[in-house]
């Protein structure tokens, strides 16, 4: 019985060392050649490839994607069963690892993106009960929250009704962010890498343009914004003077105009994409023609302190621009700050030496820096 | 315990034991002749030629899924253009000169139509289809065409509360 029992045990002990050998020698194999050992299965040379052409290529594979037990066997099963996908994706578990590990070296956007409305997490995009209430819970949500979301709303959110209370299904991702680094920029995008400014820009200052793209959930792919189209947007007949920053078609994709209903006036006189309808939020006004990033900083949304940049802090009528209540928030209110015109508060009639509307302010056009 | 050690040892081998090309069913020398094959079909202008939009990584993916049945048909057909090119200029099909190349296409689709017409197809499907399936790289065919890609699409207000939309 002893024999038996010490066979055995010698046995398991060298399957141990030979794991142990094997499984350290792979990761070595792996982290060592800064991700040429993953090109070694050729299902992942083209991503690979990629990277290292990227901005980001002088980042080893797996200082951002997983190494563990599980992604490893999952890996070399997929491998040999053959049933590789048509496209390798991160799934939704590594897309909110990914996001911690960005932070590790863009700490300063971290926060600010953290502290901003765009780091909305599942729970409050999905289970706000203001907006369940009133519009039906659907697929097309994801296409700017959870994009990389890849279920489908009912695997996310339940119940599918207008009566809650509503709950997040996949309890884990309840605090995750829906809008992660990754729906806004291209981790993998062709370019060199990029050397932070000796001085920081204020909020109208320059952001790094060249990594932003939107993630399109359908295509399941990044467009980078010089592809991204910028609208020709109407008030009423009048063309809408956009603002020429690219950058801007990022946000277009999101906070976008609609095409007017088929049985108004502005679609049978074809004015086409109308200015504050869908999520819209052109400037109209006195902030016609300005960029969104004029005001909007990058990462943390922040605008109040941005008015000091254009506008002296005591205005012409005394009265502090950064203190005013314009409910500016308030897309109902006609002093929101993305459409307020000059009669809103001149009701007795415009000032000629204030009646020069949005030439007041020249914009600092983004490929002017 | 036996799985991880597998796994260890097929990692450090890097899988060189099962397919040394780099793409995923073709050989590498076949990926080669099949982009000089689909570059007669689209050549390259003031956009980039199929194989520089991915033609070929396109039709080597659907090979190991949707159309693993055309697999005998795309390895014989890749064969007979190499033959064809041998005899008319001495080399294979990516070897030869630009302009010999126009006349090899030629003889092959004539004398295999089927398989030419196949390919014609799957390089159409490949430059102007999604970039999700590998093909139309950074959707530059959808650039040519001046396609708004992705479109932009503003959310409808409604209010379902109020019994109508708003």
């Amino acid at each position: 019985m002893k024999r038996v029992f010490f066979h055995v045990a010698l046995a398991a002990g060298i399957l141990i060392l030979c794991a142990a050998g094997a499984i350290g020698g792979a990761t070595y194999y792996y982290t060592s050649q800064r991700g040429a050992g993953c090109a070694g299965c050729h299902e992942m040379a083209d991503y690979v490839g990629a990277v290292h052409a990227s901005s980001h290529r002088s980042v080893g594979c797996f200082d951002c994607h997983s190494t563990g037990w599980a992604a490893k066997l999952r890996h070399t099963a997929v491998h040999l069963s053959g049933r590789t996908p048509e496209a390798i994706r991160l799934r939704d578990v590594d897309v909110v690892e990914m996001t911690a590990k960005c932070q590790s070296c863009h700490q300063r956007e971290y926060a600010t993106w953290r502290a901003g409305p765009h780091s909305a997490t599942y729970a409050q995009i999905f289970t706000n009960a203001q907006q369940n209430a009133t519009r039906r819970l659907m697929d097309d949500c994801f296409r700017c929250h959870g994009m990389q979301f890849s279920g489908s709303i009912g695997d996310i959110v339940q119940p599918q009704s207008l009566n809650g209370p509503w709950r997040i299904v996949r309890a884990g991702l309840a605090s995750e962010p829906t809008m992660p680094c990754q729906a806004c920029h291209w981790i993998h995008r062709e370019g060199l890498p990029v050397s932070k400014p000796v001085a920081r820009f204020s909020v109208a200052g320059a952001a790094d343009g060249e990594s932003l793209a939107f993630f399109d959930r359908r295509e399941q792919m990044h467009f980078a914004i010089a592809e991204l189209p910028l609208p020709q947007i109407f008030d009423r007949a009048r063309p809408v003077n956009v603002s020429p920053d690219q950058r801007q078609a990022l946000c277009y994709q999101c906070h976008a105009p609609r095409q007017p209903d088929a049985e108004s006036a502005a679609a049978r006189n074809n004015w086409g994409a109308q200015a504050g309808s869908g999520d819209d939020r052109t400037p109209l006004g006195v902030h016609e023609g300005i960029s969104c990033f004029t005001c909007h900083s990058g990462h943390g949304e922040s605008t109040r302190a941005s008015c000091a940049t254009c506008h002296p802090v005591m205005s012409d009528c005394g009265l502090a621009v950064e203190k005013m209540d314009t409910t500016y928030a308030n897309p109902a209110s006609k002093h929101n700050i993305h459409w307020v015109k000059c009669q809103d508060c001149h009701t007795h009639g415009v000032p000629r030496s204030m009646h020069r509307g949005s030439e007041f302010v020249k914009p600092i056009q983004w490929n002017e820096r | 315990m036996a799985g991880t050690a597998a796994t260890g040892a097929v990692c450090i081998t890097g899988c060189s034991w099962r397919n040394s090309s780099r793409w995923e069913f073709l050989s590498n020398a076949q990926a080669e002749t099949l982009a000089a094959l689909a570059d007669q079909i689209i050549p390259e202008d003031d956009f980039p030629s199929a194989s520089q939009a991915g033609v070929v990584v396109y039709i080597d993916r659907q090979l190991m899924g949707p159309y693993r049945r055309h697999r005998g048909a795309y390895q014989g057909g890749i064969e007979s253009a190499d033959q064809i090119s041998r005899k008319f200029c001495g080399v294979a099909l990516a070897q030869a000169r630009p302009t010999m190349r126009q006349e090899v296409v030629s003889a092959l689709a004539e004398r295999f139509r089927e398989f030419f017409e196949m390919v014609r197809e799957h390089t159409m499907e490949g430059y102007y289809g999604s970039p999700r399936h590998g093909g139309n790289r950074d959707a530059v065919s959808w650039r040519m065409l001046g396609l708004k890609e992705p479109p932009l699409r503003g959310r409808a207000h409604y209010d379902l509360s109020k019994g109508r939309g708003s």
